[in-house]
């Protein structure tokens, strides 16, 4: 059986990274001796004769005269006789170019893909005369009403650029500073200065320390798990049981769980009960003519009037900041299939039943859809979760952070109440408030519940 | 070809300026005003002079760290050298180079340079430049005892002889690199002529503590490669009457050895000496042109301690011709 | 301990190791001086007066002065070390690495690679280094940037006679080749040293200050001029975590982040032109590696893209200064 042979465009210096074959010598399975001249091979530099370094013939011609080929290609293939045609198109098939480039990313496995054409550049805004800017610093500067005549410019040439204008226009961090430390005391051990720095802050002594960083250095992170032991996590992983499905926690459900339990954990909570009376907000709502709001509706409306003239209670919590707002925006509980979510009826305040009733259709039905925009679920001065739709009785809610409280309404069921003297049996509403006890008192929150119920008792009044 | 009487004049004045003007930086710099590192050339003074008395503006010369002297004979500003020295804005190079960095080039002097041993292959440039031009200059690498040791220095000798260039390779032999001296430092027996010979080219010795001996050899070196002949080199023995820099003990010098090289090998001195004898000049003239000279240098001083200090702002200035 | 300036902490650590290890040799211009002179040996012992002293102790064959010849210095001492002797090489000013580079770049940092690690080149190649003396643009680099960015070499920088010792010890007690870089201005400084055996690793840097709100690199000369800074502003209420690098390469690029992370604002203080320097290779290692730690962009306090000036208005309009780290400082501190 022949032997075949693979002839590829050869590599003459430093520099050559591709040939263009002049001619071809000899044709297709015409018998060669050596040294005779088989291809002449042109470069940018010269044109050298190739001569055949054994007698054979070419079996297969694959290159074309006047073709330009880089280094490395397979040109034809070589043979000691004749051959069958089937092996010459396996050795063809088979031939693996040597990687011959220049180019820093040759040699990659596959060729990229080409780059997706990059959507239309926006129309760029007009750069005034005589003022060096980029166009995303005006764009940036029209939008914040900047003058840009009069910033001096940080890039090459003393050129504005989106930098400056943020410089101007952003508020001044607020900039507490920590200030000079005590120098750590020197120690022999191997450790990094924050290691160091982290041993005497937490009393954690470095000897002993066994370090993981590079020739055992004793890392920040190595002090930090002396401090924290890392409880093996009880990652219990239950026995498989029938008839129990695992599924991981959503993304929003593990948001869920994240802010609530830090909000559990971290706000202190303390809960105001109150009974009222709901018989005449019922019948005012009965005698709503057409598309009746929601009772719940009504309670959006009541709290905001509550929270107006209770402020104390209208707050957001921020560290040791509290924020007091000057509206009653209002985040109401919506359950949805992923989880619960809490769009937000802003300016309640100032707004009719009727207009909060659509909102807050609108919103609900956006958070069912999952396309509440981030604006309309992020703030909030104060929260309202009502579940009397499920003939809850009543119940405590966890505090929505940073927002200061939160109250939880069950459903309207009769109950006796004291008329003026009388006993009558009339639809009554739990009511339970929570509150963050940071920054809202008892008082407070007692003085909240006493307006609400006075709203509630005297409908006529929101 | 006799020197004239003007030609003896301006020898002596080229000689007494470069001898006063490191005189009085001897005196100025102990004044802690002149910042920086500086190598003073007195006691030289006949090497630059007795080689640059032959050089047009046009010809090349390429100069060390030691290159007051060899600026002065090419006929650099004084005023301008000392501004430069003193660090002003008003310096032949605005206070950015020193003493280390001094250069006109619109005199043919390429610059000093701190750099042991970095000129003579810049020499070889200028002589190839000269060549190319056909204008008959010349290019000359000024070289101490130090830069004949410096691999460039073989380097640039070599590729002189190769290319035929009409460089000249002035090894002035102060006897010390730096604090080293020259029968240890030099392996082929302290000499730095016969180096040159070696890489092919001809060589001259002379005494370079004597005007006319320089004086004259160099006319015959000149001759020789003006004449297309190629490289040349000569070896110049001379006498460094200060140390390596400005406060450097000097602790490598023998017992009475400053004393003896001033009293034998000074080079003005020997001057007078000839002239005065062969009744070529009446010494009332020359003693002109010290107090002459000694009244430039006066002004050179205070003009360059009352000019005003280059503006900071300035300090990334010329970095290029164009960024 | 004993006090002591960095010269005198350069000059006792080679004599204690060449006393220890007969392996140890010195050479370089003028390390003895006098050679060949009526003056006779020991004229200079070095024009920094750092190697005072060897020759009367070791003798010709180890203490060895040279001609003006860096390319064959350096590459001496390569083969030297090849060949199993521990040469120290001093080139006088660092700027002449220019002469020499082939010997440093080509062969003494690439030695061990090439061969597959199957040598070692334990050469040390002290040179004097740094602007603050008016010697004009040949004679004032800090050409550490472009020694560490040569694998193979390791590049030193002490800025305290403690240091000197230490890590002068260390580098003679490794294996590879080392950039003992010595700041011109620096060898009056005094300080305390240890006595005794003292080494100091590489790659770990000092802590020179420490504060919470911003951090501040600096090597060499600029560690002392930063104290300045940290001094003046620690009495503003601002406290800065001042990090002397002491090696370039390694860089204890750990306590550079672990500082950032905490500080978020951070200075690099480096007396270079600010291209390709070692203030822009620490500011991409921190916007690379501790982006989101970072409330302000890294300043970097360096010389503007020149060579170094001569006149004394001019080179202190170069180098960076206490005043213009303060600047740095109260720059990232403001920044919105």
């Amino acid at each position: 059986m022949a032997t075949l042979k693979a002839f590829t465009m050869p590599k003459w210096g430093i520099e050559m990274s591709e040939g263009t074959i002049s001619e071809w010598m000899v044709g297709e399975n015409e018998p060669f001796t050596k040294g005779a001249v088989l291809t002449l091979v042109e470069t940018d530099k010269i044109t050298n004769e190739i001569e055949a370094e054994a007698a054979g013939r070419f079996v297969r011609i694959l290159a074309e005269a006047g073709g330009t080929y880089p280094v490395g290609a397979l040109l034809a293939v070589l043979s000691d006789g004749e051959a069958a045609a089937a092996d010459i198109d396996a050795f063809v098939a088979n031939f693996k170019q040597a990687d011959t480039s220049f180019e820093p990313d040759a040699g990659a496995a596959d060729a990229k893909a080409p780059p997706a054409a990059a959507p239309p550049p926006p129309a760029a805004p007009e750069i005034p005369a005589g003022i060096a800017i980029s166009p995303v610093a005006l764009t940036r500067a029209a939008a914040a009403g900047v003058d840009v005549a009069t910033i001096k410019g940080s890039g090459p040439g003393g050129r504005i650029t989106a930098q400056d204008i943020d410089q101007v226009v952003r508020p001044v961090a607020s900039n507490t500073l920590a200030g000079p430390y005590p120098l750590s005391p020197d120690t022999d051990v191997f450790a990094s200065p924050m290691a160091k720095r982290l041993s005497v802050l937490h009393d954690v002594p470095l000897a002993g320390i066994s370090g993981t960083g590079a020739r055992g250095r004793v890392r920040k992170a190595d002090v930090l798990a002396q401090i924290q032991p890392v409880a093996p996590q009880a990652t219990v992983v239950a026995p498989p049981v029938s008839g129990v499905t695992v599924n991981a926690m959503s993304s929003m459900r593990r948001t869920i769980a994240r802010r609530l339990t830090e909000s559990k954990a971290t706000i202190p909570h303390f809960y105001i009960r109150r009974r009222v009376r709901a018989d005449r907000l019922l019948a005012l709502r009965a005698a709503v003519q057409g598309q009746r709001p929601s009772v719940n509706d009504y309670l959006i409306r009541a709290c905001a009037l509550a929270l107006m003239e209770v402020p104390q209670v209208n707050i957001q919590v921020h560290g040791n900041d509290i924020h007091r707002f000057e509206s009653a925006d209002i985040a109401v509980a919506v359950a949805t299939e992923k989880g619960l979510v809490t769009p937000i009826v802003t300016r309640a305040d100032e707004r009719s039943i009727v207009d909060i009733s659509a909102a807050m259709q609108a919103l609900a039905q956006r958070a069912k859809a999952g396309k509440l925009k981030p604006e309309e679920f992020t703030g909030g001065s104060f929260s309202l979760s009502n579940l009397g739709g499920f003939g809850v009785e009543q119940f405590d809610a966890i505090i929505n952070p940073p927002q200061g409280a939160i109250l939880a309404v069950g459903t309207a069921r009769p109950e006796p109440i004291d008329d003026d003297g009388a006993i009558r049996i009339v639809p009554v509403l739990h009511l339970s408030l929570s509150c963050d006890h940071r920054a809202i008192d008892g008082a407070d929150g007692g003085r909240f519940m006493a307006a609400l119920a006075n709203l509630i008792e005297r409908p006529e009044l929101l | 070809m006799q020197l004239s009487r003007d030609d003896l004049l301006g020898a002596y004045r080229r000689m007494a300026t470069i001898r006063q003007f490191e005189e009085r930086l001897h005196d100025e710099i102990k004044t802690g005003e002149i910042a920086g590192f500086t190598h003073l050339y007195c006691g030289q003074e006949a090497a630059a002079v007795g080689v640059c008395d032959h050089l047009a503006v046009e010809d090349f010369i390429v100069s060390t760290h030691r290159g007051h002297g060899h600026c002065i004979a090419k006929g650099c500003d004084v005023k301008g050298m000392m501004k430069e020295i003193y660090g002003r804005r008003d310096g032949l190079c605005k206070g950015r180079g020193g003493s280390m960095h001094i250069a006109d080039l619109s005199l043919g002097m390429l610059g000093a340079n701190g750099i042991v041993g970095a000129g003579a292959p810049q020499a070889v440039g200028a002589a190839i430049a000269a060549k190319l031009d056909g204008n008959g200059h010349v290019a000359i690498a000024f070289s101490g005892d130090g830069a004949c040791n410096q691999g460039t220095t073989f380097e640039a000798m070599n590729l002189a002889v190769v290319v035929k260039a009409p460089a000249i390779f002035v090894f002035e032999n102060n006897h010390y690199s730096e604090h080293t001296g020259v029968d240890y430092a030099v392996g082929t027996n302290k000499d730095i002529a016969s180096r040159a010979e070696a890489f092919g080219m001809k060589a001259w010795r002379a005494n370079g503590s004597d005007y006319f001996d320089t004086y004259e050899t160099m006319r015959e070196l000149l001759d020789y490669v003006r004449a297309g002949n190629g490289p040349a080199a000569i070896e110049l023995d001379t006498e460094r009457f200060y140390g390596h820099f400005e406060g450097d003990p000097q602790r490598y010098r023998g017992p009475g050895e400053l004393d003896r090289i001033r009293e034998e090998r000074d080079c003005l001195k020997a001057f007078r000496a000839r002239v005065g004898d062969a009744g070529l000049l009446d010494l009332a003239e020359l003693d002109a042109i010290d107090a002459e000279v000694a009244q430039l240098i006066d002004e050179a001083v205070s003009e360059a301690r009352a000019a005003p200090p280059p503006d900071p702002e300035s300090v990334a200035k010329d970095v290029y011709v164009d960024y | 301990m004993a006090i002591m300036n960095i010269r005198e902490a350069i000059n006792r650590t080679l004599h204690a190791e060449m006393e220890r290890d007969s392996n140890i040799i010195v050479l370089g211009e003028d390390v003895v001086g006098g050679a060949g002179t009526a003056g006779g040996q020991e004229a200079i012992g070095g024009i920094w007066g750092t190697t005072g002293g060897l020759y009367a102790k070791f003798g010709a064959g180890r203490v060895i002065d040279t001609p003006i010849s860096e390319s064959a210095i350096i590459g001496a001492a390569a083969g030297a070390a090849l060949a199993g002797k521990r040469p120290v090489a001093e080139l006088m000013f660092a700027d002449f690495i220019g002469v020499s580079l082939d010997q440093l770049w080509n062969q003494m940092a690439k030695f061990r690679y090439m061969f597959g690690g199957k040598t070692k080149c334990p050469a040390v190649v002290r040179m004097i280094y740094g602007a603050g003396m008016n010697a004009a643009a040949q004679h004032s680099q800090s050409v550490y940037a472009l020694l560490t960015a040569m694998p193979g070499l390791k590049v030193v920088l002490p800025a305290t006679p403690a240091d000197a010792k230490g890590l002068l010890t260390e580098a003679l007690r490794g294996d590879d080749p080392v950039m003992f870089m010595e700041h011109k201005t620096l060898y009056g400084v005094k300080g305390e040293v240890p006595d005794g055996e003292y080494r100091q690793r590489f790659g770990e840097a000092r802590v020179v200050r420490e504060g919470g709100d911003v951090t501040i690199v600096a090597c060499g000369r600029m560690v002392g001029f930063a104290e300045k800074t940290c001094d003046k502003l620690a009495a503003e209420g601002i406290g800065a975590d001042l990090l002397d690098l002491r090696t370039t390469s390694p860089l204890d690029e750990e306590a550079i982040l672990d500082s950032v992370e905490e500080t978020g604002r951070l200075v690099i203080v480096d007396e270079s032109p600010p291209r390709c320097s070692l203030a822009a290779d620490i500011a991409a290692i921190v916007a690379s590696k501790a982006f989101t730690s970072l409330k302000a962009p890294p300043a970097m306090v360096t010389g503007p893209h020149s060579p170094i000036p001569y006149a004394r208005e001019l080179e202190r309009a170069w180098v960076p200064s206490p005043q213009k780290i303060e600047d740095a400082v109260r720059h990232v501190l403001a920044f919105r």
